[in-house]
């Protein structure tokens, strides 16, 4: 779902960069907050790994094919969007200079669809539904929501650029997307549980737990 | 680097590794989602404001159709955002005195 140079006019580019920009403050906040030693090479895989699932188009139904995108994949294992933002963004300036896949003018939008977007509504998907249906039914769900609403987020953009009709272009992106937010809740649920089972050190909802804990435990107790 | 986070790294390399080698052979050349609904709704073709240098994951020197120039071009893509992700998280990380 890369936007290409072209597809948006470069007033609306603007904009989306500056959302870019605003994001970015944030996420380095962020990270001079909670990325610690151990968190670096964790990014640095992620990194790539982002990189090497976005690259393969895989082929779906309808004569088209699909990526996995994997923003609520990076907002779970950090719990937090903001390492969403900062991994699309290098990943997305990857892909746009030196293999064509999506634009340059469009890297604003890209990372607003894929990192924004997607780890925004992967991550508070999760924490929505983790209580009540439990953590793997509430990562699949998370992930395949966050692409799928990706997909309507370019939908959108496209027919505010003037690029789609609005209805079939959320149609059809709608439907795309659906189908490849199986394999990306697949895939999401595989490498969560994985890392869960050999490096649970790394996925933060591990290490903020008791920090929550004693957070929930005060509040319940304010609040009796 | 701790012991633990070399095997981590070299276990992520070696997964992405694999998806470069099998990518041009799985992969697609069909369009993707998004230039699907393009070609079949609009009339909006992509700009060639700019030219990348390996694009659509090939070496051009190597040929489009070449399989080879394809996983080089992933094994590239893959090291260069392994890299990027490192240097970045560094400078990000949390007691850093560079502040930006």
């Amino acid at each position: 779902m890369h936007i290409p140079n072209g597809f948006i006019p470069l007033w609306q580019c603007a904009i989306y960069f500056v959302i870019l920009i605003v994001a970015l403050y944030f996420s380095q906040k962020w990270a001079r907050k909670n990325l610690d030693e151990k968190s670096v090479p964790l990014m640095a895989v992620l990194a790539a790994g982002i990189f090497a699932i976005m690259s393969m188009n895989i082929p779906i139904a309808f004569g088209t094919s699909g990526h996995m995108v994997g923003g609520a994949l990076v907002a779970l294992v950090f719990m937090a969007p903001e390492a969403a933002v900062i991994i699309f963004t290098l990943v997305l300036l990857v892909q746009g200079l030196f293999f064509g896949d999506g634009g340059i003018t469009t890297i604003g939008a890209n990372v607003l669809n894929m990192g924004i977007i997607g780890g925004f509504v992967g991550l508070f998907t999760f924490k929505a539904l983790r209580k009540s249906i439990g953590k793997i039914p509430a990562i699949a769900i998370a992930s395949w929501l966050s692409i799928f609403l990706a997909a309507e987020a370019v939908a959108v953009e496209m027919w505010l650029a003037g690029t789609f009709p609005l209805v079939p272009g959320l149609e059809m992106m709608g439907l795309y997307h659906a189908l490849i937010g199986i394999i990306e809740a697949v895939l999401t649920v595989v490498v969560i549980m994985g890392l869960e089972s050999v490096r649970p050190d790394l996925l933060a909802w591990n290490r903020k737990k008791n920090v929550e804990e004693v957070k929930s435990e005060s509040m319940e107790a304010a609040a009796k | 680097m701790s012991p633990k986070d070399k095997k981590l790294v070299l276990a992520g390399l070696a997964i992405c590794i694999i998806i470069a080698v099998l990518a041009p052979f799985i992969a697609s050349s069909n369009p993707d989602g998004l230039e699907k609904t393009a070609e079949d709704v609009s009339t909006t073709e992509e700009s060639g404001i700019y030219e990348a240098p390996m694009p659509d994951y090939t070496i051009p020197f190597l040929g489009e159709d070449n399989p080879y120039g394809g996983i080089m071009a992933l094994v590239v893509g893959v090291l260069i955002t392994l890299g990027l992700g490192y240097i970045a998280a560094i400078f990000l990380k949390r007691r850093n005195a560079s502040q930006q």
